[in-house]
């Protein structure tokens, strides 16, 4: 078969594009953005990890409780303060994020072993207090433990007894997969960056071809419209592709740098992890500009493709709320489905439980099938008549 | 040499072109007249095979055009009505693209798009993005890449449209010399001098139908009139607000 036509084509249109600053700036925002907003969010955790370790507790009635108050001033990373005057304010306020308070009758009931009452405000609807609020009230839990077990042994029974129930926790999501859940917009990003990649030249070559007059002069020359349309495709596909792959790598890339030890998870990272992932988003990148050429070919006008193309972009947007709504991991019955397939493969490879080779191949062809598919559509669009002089 | 016999296109109930037949022989420049809206662009669309006949047949070459559209655009090159350019080339690289489009590579590319450069005097311009262009030089770089192929027969759509004096006479200049060669030269025009100082026979179109046919002698002979002017008014049968030019 003679291929000329379809190569100069290609050939074109990869130069023609990497001259066109919107091509290459959609590819270097979309590659940096998400990898940038990854490391901004990994950032912010790491902080307010740290910050909940390192307490500080204002507290009122100190003087009423001052074995309790030493005990607390001796554990790590905790800094007593004198408490406010009003601490329902103070917190509602926001002076304080919480105070503890200890009651009049905390010393009374105390010496008579009975529960003496201590009250932590606070404000659940505060995100970063949360966290060293759960801390606090785990050391006065160890606390009360442990003086209910001195006050045991004293009356010679086993702290045992006390204990009805022994709580063993079992998690069944490996360390990996709750790092997962975090890194689980990466997927999303990548997606994007297949999306948003192609998208100027895809849109440039089609709808602006015919724009700018230069269709007709193009498609006067004997070269078969399949080698017309997959020229502009394939060289939109290699925009996608670099944008996707150059978002995926920085990602990781970034991830190196994410202490993983500090949020009590592990994080492996192989060229086995690299690979898989490339290997599953790179489908996406053959699919996206064919979506975008039908729909470019099909826009009256650059500016009405563009229009329908923001929408397009959103597509990567879906697995996710998908997933809210119906918990799914990679199998063969998502997989066939473009987009959703590649996001729980990408999803579950970082969560240290690749896919086998199978989902990727299901995923992989069912993605060019369908991508093949649509540059069929876009080469029938090609041949009418109505759409090369416009409408 | 291009032959059309009795082609007919209608967009819903608009009849664009109804039983035009013409013949544009080698060797030789057949303009086709009519003022704007008669269908000459409709009618040269079909010739090049970009928009399918109602009924009529098209050769070029004696190869038709509705059975192998492609071998007749080997031997056909074509300036559309429509001849945008990609603003991020040069001048230079529009050449070569079409070249490439035809199969044709290297060495005689090169030597190829380096003659047609010259023969439209386009050498200073060559390596400059075209965006930013004049008119004139914007027709001429379509001009070029339209001929790359050096096809037998030529398709020209008003190419003189809004060009300067000087662009224009480049212009007519690159006609004659693709008639010295012995190409079929088929170009539209609404301007009465350009037709007449460059055709030797004149295909006058209106309203979708051929009027008149024949080298200018003939169009005034049987207009009655001694003005090609005054011939193509009576003709076309158009009204005095709408006289071409």
């Amino acid at each position: 078969m003679n291929l000329h036509g379809g190569r100069a084509v290609f050939a074109k249109e990869l130069m023609d594009g990497l001259r066109d600053r919107r091509a290459i700036f959609s590819v270097v925002v979309s590659a940096v953005l998400g990898p940038a907003l990854v490391l901004f969010m990994f950032n912010r955790m790491a902080v307010r990890q740290r910050a909940a370790q390192e307490i500080k507790v204002p507290v009122v009635g100190a003087e009423r409780a001052q074995a309790l108050v030493d005990w607390l001033r001796q554990q790590p990373g905790v800094e007593i303060t004198a408490g406010p005057k009003d601490p329902r304010a103070a917190v509602q306020n926001r002076e304080e994020e919480y105070v503890l308070v200890i009651p009049g009758d905390f010393a009374e009931k105390f010496s008579k072993a009975m529960p003496a009452p201590v009250k932590i405000i606070s404000d659940s609807s505060r995100q970063t207090a949360r966290p060293k609020v759960q801390r606090l009230r785990q050391l006065l839990a160890r606390y009360s433990e442990e003086i209910g077990s001195l006050r045991l042994i004293s009356r010679g029974l086993s702290p045992l007894a006390a204990r009805t129930l022994r709580i063993d926790e079992v998690e069944i999501s490996s360390a990996q997969q709750r790092a997962a859940t975090i890194l689980s917009f990466i997927p999303m990003f990548i997606l994007m960056g297949a999306f948003v990649g192609g998208m100027q030249v895809a849109t440039d070559s089609t709808a602006g071809e015919r724009e700018r007059g230069s269709l007709e002069p193009l498609l006067l020359n004997p070269v078969p419209r399949w080698q017309i349309v997959g020229g502009k495709w394939l060289a939109s596909v290699m925009f996608a592709g670099v944008s996707a792959s150059l978002t995926l790598l920085l990602c990781l890339f970034g991830l190196q740098y994410v202490d993983f030890q500090e949020f009590g998870l592990r994080f492996r990272m192989g060229p086995e992890i690299v690979g898989g992932l490339l290997a599953c988003i790179l489908p996406v990148a053959l699919l996206a500009p064919a979506v975008q050429v039908v729909v470019a070919t099909f826009a009256r006008s650059f500016k009405e493709a563009q229009s329908y193309l923001t929408l397009v972009v959103l597509l990567p947007l879906l697995p996710g709320f998908a997933i809210t709504f119906y918990p799914m991991t990679s199998s063969v019955w998502t997989s066939p489905i473009p987009i959703i397939g590649q996001y729980l493969i990408a999803n579950d490879t970082l969560g240290g439980k690749p896919p086998g080779l199978l989902l990727h191949l299901i995923a992989g062809f069912s993605t060019l099938a369908l991508a093949l598919l649509l540059v069929m559509v876009a080469t029938r669009l090609f041949e009418r008549e109505r759409i090369i002089f416009g409408r | 040499m291009i032959t059309a016999g009795n082609l007919r296109k209608a967009f819903g109930a608009v009849v664009a072109v109804d039983d035009v037949s013409f013949t544009a022989p080698d060797g030789a420049v057949t303009g086709m007249l009519g003022p704007n809206g008669a269908g000459k662009t409709t009618a040269l669309r079909m010739v090049s095979g970009l928009m399918k006949p109602d009924s009529g047949t098209i050769t070029v070459d004696g190869r038709e055009v509705a059975q192998d559209a492609d071998a007749a655009r080997r031997r056909l090159g074509v300036l559309p009505d429509t001849h945008g350019l990609y603003p991020r080339l040069t001048a230079r690289e529009h050449i070569l693209y079409f070249g490439r489009l035809h199969g044709i590579n290297g060495a005689e590319l090169d030597m190829r798009a380096g003659r047609l450069m010259e023969w439209l005097g386009m050498q200073d311009i060559a390596s400059r993005r075209v965006e930013g262009f004049s008119r004139g030089e914007r027709t001429k770089v379509a001009l070029a890449r339209a001929v790359i192929h050096d096809p037998p027969n030529v398709i020209l759509d008003e190419p003189t449209n809004g060009l300067d004096v000087m662009s224009t006479r480049a212009v007519r200049e690159f006609i004659r010399r693709l008639r010295a060669e012995g190409r079929a030269v088929l170009f539209s025009s609404h301007i009465m001098q350009e037709v007449s100082a460059l055709c030797d026979t004149i295909v006058i179109i209106s309203h979708g139908r051929v009027v008149a046919e024949g080298t200018p002698d003939d169009i005034r002979r049987q207009s009655g009139r001694e003005n090609l002017e005054d011939a193509f008014v009576a003709l076309a049968g158009v009204e005095e607000k709408e006289l071409p030019q």
